[in-house]
């Protein structure tokens, strides 16, 4: 491993301890079995950042917490509007290695980067730029499940707020199905079952045109029906995560209103303590059968 | 009209506010901006910790990985820190390898840990010659707004104090070392170092903790590491205006004073996690 001249150097290799463990310590200690159809409490907090033009944080409980900043509209010299999307993942965002910064982390990004980018692109008024270009950086700072799904929740929110001209917000939902001849797809794994899983899949959806926006996925998957159903299935939760993130939206609009950007909302919980989550930030349960 | 003035002459606008002995918004030329931390939120990570300095924020994440002891120093670990800068905590960088300012701050950061010695190399070794700690800092920038290393060395202070180690014992029949991730440790953290920067205008007016404007405004900078017996871990003075003793006088006075302010913090936080 050639060692980079601009960072800091460090052990030529190095092993993560979790390779050492007795193997019944690797497993995580609390994976509670949530119903298939149940959506995980979601957290969006639009404008957050003094530097940038629009920002949004969403976490899901269980861990996923991600980071979105948009900058623009910016000059560019091509006649048509355009999209950049970044996606990076914090070196400390999973449990394991630590994957090196560096070129080959950077390649694994550049396809996240590229789905974002065409996830967003169509629900974005780009013909209203031209010769613009609006840049996007999405950062996951934990990876607990479903990060790509939570970071184009956070890109579209991060739109939205920086005043950018769009069709519809952009909501995303990752889905997940074990091995095993009968298994059912899941909505919104957790970290140990997506990378477990046989198949993976996230669908973005534009909720309010009823358009999908982005499909991902990989990995076998069974019948094409089972895909079909996956599908189904992440647009439902899709659309039961829509209106959190307006409200969120909301919120944020008048936060902005109320007090000058930048400056500390008067009243602080003890600053230790990580924000509470919203009230209603459970999406209503599945109708039972 | 203040703000058409405020764009077209910067320096003049500065030099008003800092002839009343204030600045414009509302500090004092001593005075710090909010100082907020949490520590523990990134689970994935061994420590972590969230610092908020005003409105620049730097999120600090440790994990802890196995590796050999170096050859010529065979019973010390490594620490290894890494500050990022992205475009996302401000339009001033661009994307990809680190750019200068950031490779700066990784190297105050790493001569701050070997000169304040917060934790004794001796401490992260495992076997003497064959297993030893790593302990990888990421620090990512995630809002700029000025006075980066001081909220750097901050959010590393208090993520290496929430820094869980599993005990690892080396099997003697195999030779190979056996993690207990149940029976975990803290690290020994000997020295509090605690940074302040200033920035000097018109080289003779100091100012604390300056904001992303004042820096860019400012004539030079310097950066003061401080740890909790008020001995002098490190001067950080890149260039920029001269400094009379007399000044420097005044900022290891005020560094010692911010000193005991991050040190009660921070001592609050980790005793209301527990």
């Amino acid at each position: 491993m050639p060692l980079d001249p601009r960072r800091v150097p460090g052990p030529e290799e190095s092993q993560p301890p979790l390779l050492y463990a007795a193997p019944g310590q690797a497993a995580a200690a609390d994976e509670a079995e949530a119903e298939a159809g149940a959506l995980r409490p979601l957290l969006a907090r639009a404008g957050l950042l003094s530097q940038a033009e629009g920002s949004a944080y969403v976490e899901l409980a269980g861990g996923t917490k991600v980071l979105c900043a948009v900058r623009g509209p910016r000059e560019a010299a091509e006649g048509r509007g355009r999209l950049l999307c970044d996606f990076r993942r914090a070196p400390f965002c999973a449990r394991g290695a630590r994957p090196r910064p560096g070129p080959a982390a950077a390649a694994r990004e550049r396809e996240l980067g590229l789905a974002l980018q065409e996830a967003l692109a169509p629900a974005v008024r780009l013909a209203r730029y031209p010769r613009a270009r609006l840049e996007l950086t999405a950062l996951l700072l934990q990876d607990g499940g479903a990060g790509l799904a939570a970071a184009l929740c956070a890109a579209a929110l991060a739109l939205a707020d920086a005043g950018v001209e769009m069709f519809d917000l952009v909501v995303g939902c990752g889905l997940c199905r074990a091995p095993g001849p009968a298994a059912a797809w899941r909505l919104q794994p957790s970290a140990a079952q997506e990378r477990a899983a046989a198949a993976r899949l996230t669908v973005a959806l534009l909720p309010g045109l009823g358009q999908v926006a982005g499909l991902l996925g990989s990995g076998q998957g069974g019948p094409p029906e089972s895909w079909a159903q996956a599908v189904r299935l992440g647009v439902e939760g899709c659309q039961r995560l829509y209106p959190l993130l307006r409200r969120s939206l909301l919120r944020a609009a008048e936060r902005r209103a109320g007090l000058p950007r930048g400056l500390p909302p008067p009243e602080r919980d003890p600053p230790d303590r990580p924000p509470p989550p919203e009230g209603p930030a459970r999406p209503p349960p599945p109708d039972r059968p | 009209m203040a703000a058409g003035f405020k764009t077209v002459e910067p320096l003049e606008y500065y030099r008003r506010f800092l002839k009343e002995n204030c600045r414009p918004d509302g500090r004092e030329l001593g005075e710090f901006r909010t100082t907020t931390v949490n520590i523990g939120s990134i689970t994935t990570a061994d420590g972590s910790a969230l610092v908020k300095l005003g409105n620049t924020t730097v999120i600090c994440g440790i994990k802890a990985e196995f590796a050999e002891p170096p050859a010529e120093s065979s019973n010390k670990g490594y620490i290894v820190p890494n500050v990022d800068l992205s475009p996302l905590c401000s339009s001033r960088f661009r994307p990809g390898p680190p750019g200068e300012e950031a490779q700066a701050a990784s190297q105050f950061i790493a001569d701050v840990i070997e000169n304040s010695e917060i934790i004794m190399k001796e401490d992260l070794c495992i076997a003497n010659g064959k297993l030893a700690w790593v302990l990888y800092c990421d620090l990512i920038c995630l809002d700029y707004d000025g006075n980066i290393l001081d909220a750097c060395t901050f959010a590393l202070l208090a993520a290496l104090k929430n820094v869980q180690l599993p005990t690892v014992t080396i099997n003697e029949e195999t030779g190979l070392a056996e993690v207990n991730l149940k029976q975990t440790n803290p690290l020994n953290i000997r020295k509090h170092p605690v940074a302040t920067s200033f920035a000097v205008f018109d080289d003779t007016i100091l100012i604390v903790d300056p904001t992303a404007e004042e820096e860019d405004l400012a004539t030079g900078t310097v950066t003061i590491v401080m740890d909790e017996e008020g001995r002098l871990c490190s001067v950080n003075k890149p260039g920029g205006s001269g400094l009379t003793a007399a000044k420097l006088q005044d900022c290891i006075t005020r560094a010692v004073t911010r000193h005991k302010e991050v040190k009660q913090l921070i001592d609050k936080v980790i005793k209301s996690v527990k």
